[in-house]
């Protein structure tokens, strides 16, 4: 089962396909989740998720606009998007019957 | 950092310095990704600073959950470290006893040996621990990797300090109007020449130790033959002292029995065991991927 975090990056990185390095998934977790995204959170995660063989990375192209750097490219794999989406179904399947806004506004 | 946009103020540019010099510490690959993830981010210093500080921390806690970083602690910085601190004292202390009184009055100083012999003792003895020390070093940083700076740091204190703070501790010494930065001072400055030749035998051990990791079998088996040949040779020759003051006390004396003068140098010895047990393995697995 995964970690909340590791399902944003699968997630980030499967909508960012080809475009899916470092950066780019720092910025759609951010833009997602409106909280800031360490790189040492992001980095040790897309470790393990390689570890556990649901992504690949490779260095890719340096760049003008990262100072000359290569970026780490990330490739979710086909057990990575299985693992996603069970994930997904989880959450679903156990948000079935409530309603969060509902709560909130009751909480209010 | 190249590629930054302005970067302001002085504290500013001291951030991104910090940055440069701490992602050091990173593979060189993540280095170069994390940098240009920084860069094209745009966070301001002190946020890509915190970024930084917080992955190598997490590396650093990552390295130490691996056996090899608690064996360099263990076994090189405790097990060697300590006998290895003691023998670099008594040599120190016996080479410049002996350099005083021939400077002094142009006489050897008197050991109950000949000087022939005091001479053999401390030149068998100094070859010993630059093979020694370079051994350690060399098994300190092919274990410890990214851990180096805290293995390291740990072993030169130990080799340098461990005897004076036991002598503190059993009241053979006492510091008396003691200063802490004269203290710290003497703590991790090497206040020899003898030493510190001794600590850079170490230095040159472990960075090739971090970069090589194994040694080619046949360079171990040299290395073997050469330790276990000094460390017979000191052995024996520390008895001579041992022997000498047993004739010069009648018997009153009694000195360290052949296994309790072996045992320290069989103990800062062991790394080389590890050396050969690795060179092995890395020859088998040769032989089977050839095959």
């Amino acid at each position: 089962m995964l970690g909340e975090f590791e399902y944003l990056i699968l997630s980030a990185a499967a909508r960012l396909h080809d475009d899916a390095y470092g950066a780019a998934i720092r910025h759609e977790i951010e833009e997602a989740t409106r909280r800031h995204c360490s790189i040492g959170a992001l980095y040790t995660t897309l470790d393990r998720l390689e570890t556990k063989g649901l992504i690949k990375t490779w260095m890719g192209d340096p760049t003008p606009q990262r100072g000359g750097r290569p970026k780490r490219m990330v490739r979710v794999t086909a057990t990575g998007i299985r693992a996603a989406s069970d994930f997904y179904l989880v959450v679903r399947r156990v948000s079935r019957g409530v309603s969060w806004e509902a709560n909130r506004i009751a909480v209010r | 950092m190249g590629g930054e946009p302005n970067r302001g103020p002085m504290m500013t540019r001291i951030f991104w310095r910090l940055v440069d010099i701490l992602s050091r510490m990173l593979d060189a690959d993540e280095r170069q990704a994390v940098r240009g993830d920084l860069a094209e981010s745009g966070d301001c210093a002190g946020m890509a600073l915190r970024d930084v500080l917080g992955l190598i921390a997490r590396r650093q806690i990552g390295i130490w959950k691996q056996w090899q970083p608690w064996l360099a602690l263990l076994g090189v910085v405790c097990l060697a470290g300590v006998p290895l601190s003691r023998i670099l004292f008594r040599f120190n202390v016996d080479l410049s006893q002996q350099w005083m009184a021939y400077q002094q009055y142009g006489v050897h100083f008197g050991t109950l040996l000949t000087p022939q012999r005091d001479m053999a003792f401390l030149l068998c003895l100094a070859v010993a621990l630059l093979v020694w020390l370079w051994t350690c070093g060399f098994v300190l940083g092919s274990l410890s990797g990214r851990a180096i700076w805290f293995t390291g740091s740990a072993f030169y204190l130990m080799v340098l300090d461990s005897t004076w703070v036991r002598f503190a501790l059993s009241g053979n010494i006492i510091l008396r109007n003691a200063g802490l930065l004269r203290l710290f001072v003497a703590a991790t400055v090497p206040l020899n020449i003898a030493t510190l030749l001794f600590l850079l035998s170490g230095l040159c051990g472990a960075s090739l130790g971090m970069h090589r990791r194994v040694l080619p079998l046949r360079a171990v088996y040299v290395l073997a033959s050469v330790i276990t040949i000094l460390t017979i040779l000191t052995t024996w020759m520390s008895g001579w002292y041992e022997t000498a003051h047993e004739t010069w006390s009648a018997g009153a004396w009694r000195g360290a029995s052949l296994l309790m003068r072996l045992l320290p140098f069989v103990l800062v010895s062991w790394p080389v065991a590890y050396l050969l047990a690795t060179a092995k393995r890395w020859t088998t697995t040769d032989k089977e991927t050839a095959t």
